[in-house]
């Protein structure tokens, strides 16, 4: 028994379906069970023998797979080995049977009894299980049109400016939004539920807006403004707050999948992802444009700069949107590797902006949306002519930088850099040439200090006798014992010497003297060689030389431990260094270290840089065939979807059609764009979108529940210049938005799910606003803006502790700032439904897990915010026990305690004395603030 | 319907899936509001039914299992096939000859070496007989209780790609890990302790992805106790964050939680309609339950000295990974699920095979074979199966001389325990030993084999999920019956 499909699949077994329903590779129902047995016993052990080797799914030999049903079924009928109408004919037979001018397998004709197998088989019709339902697949390939049903659909129909609707009811509805609430609710029998009480409102738009709860003294004026506009007032105020930026900035990171590394592989860092996050959190705060973010994200390098020097530095930065997805560097497979990131570029941009999953269209046409194989290619097209790489092909891919600065700028700093760099290998050459020197002068007396060291380390000699007896070196006698004294696990490469008995160990030091004398005498000619050309690059400065060859410890591991190995006997230090070279070189190294300190010292500091993309060269893609890049279709010219744009496209032609996607993305007339943004800010505010599946607007998502406020929202967000601040003004100062959390009887039988929003939906906090919102109450949160945490850039170590991000409890700046390790996201990130900062994430799951308790009970950061807010609580001497309750309450829950609230926590803490009388009232006071912030009161918004 | 009827209503019809939820709404009244208690999106529906309050909660398997729990080997670098488990006398004869056919792509890009006899010496143990290299002393004298697979095949060529395949099926994309599959198909026995713990997992080449839940509920997700850079010592402290509050008693803190309990109750009273929060006043008295029980679990140093010794505690060679093996014992003894233990990143011999596979070998042999001896002897191998693997094997051919490249084409794991058979060798690689010729197993069969041991039916195991049913064998696997008991 064997497998079925997989490694010829390469890209197939990964993506193919990941869009399409299951498809399942069982025996058909017609296939003939005794063909099957057969085929399994005899044929697919033979093929596997005598083919496989070289026929499957890596090799592919003769681009022949017989690994596998896929392969199977392609072998088969694009190398046409098997006749279907005359399987005794099928050119497999031939060549087996060598009748044909291929003959296989190349090493001798198959015995008698095999071929019969094979030829039975074939006769049968070469049935394979699988094979079947491969056959009865939908075809691939691009359909020409649409069904009036895609065309139809709503999410592709241009956004209507609908007329307001009539209300029954009209005094509530004080703004737009309202009217078409309330339509609807009175469609359905409903009634809009009471006002929530002032407080509840002001901490539901606080966090909302600014991701921690209003400080006591806002909750005091806002209760003290009676003024018709105390409302407008605060959502005025928490505009303006860059605590604002930073929250709705990490509501589009969750969209944009931002993270510091790329997750696969050794988790490498961007070390630059930081600048796009804050231009995230700077384009919230200043009310960017929506359109101009869009843009400014997809191909800010490529817009025209307002700098003099003509660097769009934060167009650049900006551009970090397609640059930082999860990407697997080290994937061997580079042309996979480079698709599989023009993939995630694509699914990134078309969820996050237009709601669609175009990334499904990789392999066949979208199951379910009218995206075409086509339209995707398209797409990859644009990204293929994009680099995010600047060296793609290298071993571990290496990630593009791109300079803050103009060209040139880069340029001479690089110049620079390549001056340093020489003169160190200048300074580099002049002791090493000393030293192999010497070393090739003291080659033959390799086997005196392998003979003298075993006197010392076996025959208990001393070395400073022993190196007197055989004239040698004494520090490096030392260095030859401590490399040879055995040692438990022994090396192997000595095993010849510790097994040579007394009488043949001069023989065997001899040995390895002369295998030493001869790696060396290679090693030193490749170096040589290396060094003179390098001195002639450098002198004539056409380019920077190669970089200085490295001996692989694997060619002769003796010779690498003695000459490389730190600590090794000809590894010198520094003191034995100075020893072996000419007093007169010493004297030039150190004129030339102080000169290149100076170099250094004036040189010019790196410019900034950024991960970015920028335009390579110009791919003229086609569509690849069920994804395999190895069978390239039809050409996929640079146009953009058919559905939405239809098929008499001018095609994109010069440059990478980057501004030319971005601009059809950002555009009034995309259906899609206003739609899936003003739908995000209405989730965000409400819980829940008008349309529930916010990065999927096509079939599988949920069509909007009003549609009428959809279109609306979207039209007033294009005529208000795509200001995101101003689409919070209408919703923030409706009536909906100010209705409270409170479910009637009726409205949780009609409405269950609340989509007529009769209520406001209660919302459970997330991670930032539970962790930022515990620091903000107990004044420690620091409020710093910016910058990053991690610096430095390139592969942490194995294991090391900076893979693990940094742990937001242990941190107070705000968790936007944390940088993510997207391989290992903290603790507190998992407990909390954060997400895996690997996929466009338009709405974050909320679950409800007994881990998450143990957090609010146990951990040392909650516990530290219970007592802070507790010490907070007692140093105000002259205030009762019962204000302190008051306060607590104000101060975690944002309103004021029921007086039977306050005796509880009287007695609570009252009684906390009494029965643990070792304990403090500080202790006391820290369990009761414990309880608060653990509440369902705290975590939930009203 | 009040509140607290219908709290008592959710209570009773359990277990729930959301399909089976949202056909109560329709004829019922309210409960799609319990949609938002793991609402992921509204096209999420659960093809393996639990309850959203108790999603750890045993689930009958589809059909009876062979064994009920699992404990993963993980030998994270890589081990060669060539030089422990297969032996392949073509290498002996043909050592130093080029390799006769065309290598595939290999993690290095330099040209391939020529072929590299096993550096050991084979011989048999047990009465099968079966031939283990003198790296694997101990576990040779075990070999009556294994079951080798010696044609495993999968597709990365680089670890980063190799362990995701290894713990998620796909190469290349985040996928819930196989431990987080099976704790969502069958629950757990053990409501006091996670349903699936990786001791001393790795941080590289994915690191958390290896044991996340990814798109399935946050419960599934593997509790890591440590990791691979950290020593036993440090994590013996707290083995699992936040298990214990180090401020307060437990009378002091069941106190505390009493109030926690009564201000939350009022909260509730006051808010109709949102069994959210009763669910989470429940999630406080389960946490409560599992920090006073589950301590004990990782009470290592309780056990006697003979059995310490048996897993080479007494030795600092054997100590970490023989620590690691007990824990997965007394776990999997208190019947949490899916247990992993993980020999760190040391496996990965492109250079000095024989001196790091001497070291790594060393570590590992007595501890696994203490742990295979230890669980027979308590019975617990007729319900445990223990799976030994590396996310790759070695290349056939040397590198630089005296390494071996990664090589996915074909390499050896072995399994031990319930449902698979005892001292029995299944596939093999070709005769060079690069490619699996014989009854080749990807991993995605692995997977497949796997599952259905503990009562599974891969193709049935699913998650709908951004409008797709996913699997852990992604569209294909096939259960290997021949190795079965």
């Amino acid at each position: 028994m064997s497998s079925t499909s997989y490694r010829s699949l390469g890209l197939v077994t990964g993506v193919a379906w990941a869009c399409s329903l299951l498809y399942v590779p069982v025996l058909g129902a017609n296939a003939d069970p005794e063909a099957m047995e057969y085929f399994e016993k005899h044929v697919r052990p033979l093929l596997a023998g005598k083919c496989q080797a070289c026929h499957n799914a890596q090799l592919k030999s003769g681009n022949i797979d017989f690994s596998g049903v896929e392969g199977f079924v392609k072998a088969r009928d694009e190398a046409a080995l098997i006749s279907a109408e005359d399987p005794a004919a099928s050119r497999l037979l031939a060549i087996v049977n060598y009748d044909s001018r291929i003959k296989m397998p190349p090493g001798g004709k198959l015995p008698a009894e095999e071929l019969e197998i094979l030829g039975s088989w074939v006769r049968m019709g070469a049935p394979w299980p699988g094979a079947e339902q491969r056959d009865a697949m939908i075809p691939e390939g691009t359909h020409g049109t649409f069904s009036a049903e895609q065309k139809n659909y709503w999410a592709f129909q241009p956004v209507s400016d609908p007329e307001l609707p009539e209300v029954g009811t009209p005094d509530w509805a004080v703004k737009p939004i309202d009217r078409f609430v309330l339509a609807k609710l009175e469609e359905h029998g409903l009634e809009p539920a009471n006002p929530a009480p002032k407080l509840t409102w002001l901490r539901r738009a606080t966090f909302d807006l600014t991701g921690v709860p209003p400080t006591t003294q806002e909750a005091a004026a806002f209760l003290e403004d009676d003024s018709p506009k105390a409302y407008e007032r605060v959502v005025e105020r928490l505009l303006s707050s860059p605590l604002y930026g930073e929250r709705w900035g990490r509501h589009w990171l969750d969209v944009a999948r931002y993270a510091d590394s790329t997750g696969n592989d050794e988790d490498h860092r961007y070390p630059y992802a930081w600048k796009y996050r804050d231009y995230v959190i700077d384009a919230f705060n200043d009310d960017m444009p929506y359109d101009q973010f869009v843009r400014e994200q997809i191909a800010g390098d490529l817009l025209p700069s307002d700098d003099p020097d003509g660097v769009n530095r934060q167009g650049i930065v900006a551009t970090g949107f397609l640059a930082l997805g999860p990407k697997a560097i080290a994937q061997q497979d580079k042309t996979r590797m480079l698709y599989d990131v023009y993939d995630e570029q694509i699914e990134v941009v078309s969820k996050a902006m237009l709601g669609l999953t175009i990334a499904c269209a990789r392999c066949h046409d979208h199951k379910f949306d009218p995206i075409l194989t086509k339209d995707y290619y398209s797409l990859a097209g644009i990204f293929a002519s994009t680099r995010s790489f600047r060296e793609p092909r290298a071993h571990v891919s290496r990630m593009l930088l791109k300079p803050l600065v103009p060209q040139e700028e880069y340029d001479r700093y690089k110049a620079e850099q390549d001056v340093i760099k020489n003169k160190q290998i200048e300074l580099d050459n002049l002791a090493d040439v000393e030293i192999e020197e010497h070393i090739d002068s003291i080659v033959e007396r390799v086997s005196d200090y392998m003979l003298g060291a075993r006197e010392v380390y076996e025959g208990g000699a001393e070395a400073s006798a022993v190196a007197l007896k055989r004239k040698l070196d004494e520090t490096q006698l030392v260095a030859w014992v401590s490399y040879l004294e055995p040692r438990d696990p022994p090396r192997a490469q000595l095993a010849d010497w510790h097994v040579a008995m007394a009488g043949r160990r001069a023989e065997a030091a001899e040995e390895y003297e002369k295998r030493f004398a001869k790696t060396l005498k290679e090693w030193h000619h490749t170096i040589r060689r290396w060094r003179a050309s390098a001195i002639e690059l450098i002198k004539t400065g056409t380019m920077p030389p190669p970089p200085k060859p490295k001996f692989r410890a694997g060619r002769d591991r003796f010779f690498f431990d003695v000459y490389h190995a730190k600590g090794g006997p000809m590894n010198f230090g520094a003191e034995q260094r100075n020893q072996i070279l000419k007093a007169e070189t010493v004297e030039t190294i150190a004129t030339l270290k102080v000169e290149l300190k100076d170099l250094k010292g004036n040189a010019i500091p790196e410019p900034p840089m950024a991960n970015a993309i920028e335009d390579g060269d110009v791919v003229e893609q086609k569509v690849f065939v069920r994804g395999d890049y190895n069978t390239e279709g039809e050409p996929a010219t640079k146009v953009f979807p058919a559905i939405i744009s239809g098929f008499n496209q001018e095609p994109v032609t010069a440059g990478s059609g980057r501004l030319e996607l971005a601009d059809w993305i950002a555009s009034p007339q995309n259906p899609l764009t206003a739609r899936v943004m003003v739908n995000r800010i209405w989730q965000k505010h409400f819980g829940e979108g008008l349309v529930r599946t916010p990065s999927n607007f096509g079939k599988l998502g949920t069509p909007p529940t009003h549609p009428e406020l959809l279109d609306w929202l979207a039209a007033r967000f294009v005529d208000d210049g795509w200001s995101v601040k101003n689409m919070h003004r209408r919703i923030m100062l409706s009536n909906a938005y100010r209705m409270s959390s409170e479910r009637g009887e009726s409205a949780a039988r009609i409405d269950p799910a609340n989509q007529w929003l009769s209520s406001f939906n209660r919302r459970r906090l997330d991670v930032e606003e539970l962790r930022d919102g515990m620091l903000a109450i107990d004044r420690s949160l620091d409020y710093a803006m910016g910058g990053t945490l991690q610096s430095g850039f390139g592969t942490d170590r194995e294991n090391s502790n900076s893979r693990l991000s940094i742990d937001p409890t242990t941190s107070t700046r705000r968790m936007v700032y944390l940088p993510l390790r997207r391989a290992n996201l903290p603790t507190l990130l998992n407990l909390f439904d954060f997400g895996d900062a690997v996929t466009s994430l338009g709405k974050r799951p909320v679950t409800n897990v007994a881990p998450q308790a143990l957090f609010m009970m146990n951990s040392e950061f909650v516990a530290k915010r219970a007592a802070n807010i507790a010490e907070q609580l007692l140093a105000d001497e002259v205030a009762s026990e019962a204000d302190r309750v008051r306060e607590a309450y104000l101060g975690i829950l944002t309103r004021h305690p029921e007086p039977a609230e306050v005796d509880g926590a009287l007695s609570y803490i009252g009684g906390f004395g009494s029965r643990f009388e070792d304990r403090t009232p500080q202790a006391a006071w820290q369990s009761y603030c414990r309880v608060l912030l653990a509440s369902n009161d705290f975590i939930y918004v009203d | 319907m009040n509140y607290q009827r219908m709290v008592e209503h959710m209570n009773a019809v359990q277990p729930v899936s959301r399909r089976g939820m949202l056909r109560d709404a329709a004829c019922g009244f309210g409960m799609v509001a319990l949609a938002g208690l793991f609402d992921r999106n509204a096209a999420t529906a659960a093809d393996i039914e639990f309850d959203a309050a108790n999603p750890l909660a045993v689930r009958p398997p589809h059909f009876e299992p062979k064994a009920k729990r699992v404990i993963f080997l993980f030998m994270h670098g890589g081990p060669s096939s060539v030089d422990t488990f297969e032996h392949k006398p073509y290498l002996v004869k043909n050592d130093g000859k080029p390799l006769p056919i065309k290598r595939p792509l290999a993690f290095d890009d330099e040209e391939p070496g020529p072929l590299m006899k096993p550096l050991w010496d084979f011989k048999p143990g047990g009465e099968s007989g079966i031939l283990v290299s003198d790296l694997f002393p101990h576990v040779r004298e075990r070999v009556d209780d294994l079951c080798f697979v010696h044609s495993m095949v999968g597709e990365g060529v680089d670890h980063g790609a190799a362990l995701l395949q290894t713990f998620t099926g796909s190469s290349t994309f985040t996928r819930p890990s196989l431990g987080s599959w099976v704790v969502y198909g069958l629950g757990t026995e053990n409501q006091n302790l996670p349903g699936y713990v990786t001791i001393k997992p790795a941080l590289s080449h994915g690191g958390a992805k290896n044991w996340s839940s990814a798109f399935l509920p946050g419960s599934f997700q593997g509790t890591p106790i440590g990791h691979a850079g950290l020593n036993v010592s440090d994590v013996q402290g707290e083995p699992i964050e936040y298990l214990t509050n180090k401020g307060l008693s437990q009378e002091q803190q069941r106190y505390e939680l009493d109030m926690l309990r009564n201000v939350n109750r009022r909260h509730a009273e006051m808010r109709k309609f949102d069994p959210r929060l009763e669910a989470r006043i429940q999630s406080f008295e389960l946490a409560f339950r599992m920090q006073v029980q589950a301590p004990e679990a990782f009470e290592v140093e309780k056990e006697s000295e003979a059995t310490k010794k048996l897993y080479g505690l007494d030795d600092p060679v054997t100590s970490d990974f023989g620590w690691q093996c007990l824990l997965a014992r007394r776990l999997s003894e208190r019947n949490v699920r899916f247990v992993q233990c993980t020999h760190s990143y040391k496996w990965d011999q492109h250079s000095d095979l024989f001196n790091k596979h001497n070291t790594n070998a060393a570590e590992v042999d007595k501890p696994i074979a203490g742990l295979l001896k230890d669980l027979k002897s308590r019975g617990m191998l007729d319900e445990t199966l223990v799976i030994w693997a590396g996310e790759f094997g070695r290349t056939p051919v040397s590198q630089g001389g005296d390494g071996r490249d990664h090589n996915p084409y074909g390499y050896t794991i072995w399994m031990a325990g319930a449902g698979v058979k005892k001292g029995f060798q299944y596939g093999a690689t070709d005769d060079i030993g690069y490619h699996a010729a014989v009854n080749r197993m990807h991993v995605h069969d692995f997977h497949a084999t796997l599952l259905h041991i503990l009562g599974m039916n891969h193709e049935k195991l699913t998650y709908r999920f951004s409008g797709r049913d996913f699997r852990l064998t992604d569209v294909a696997g096939l259960v290997h019956k021949d190795i079965l008991t």
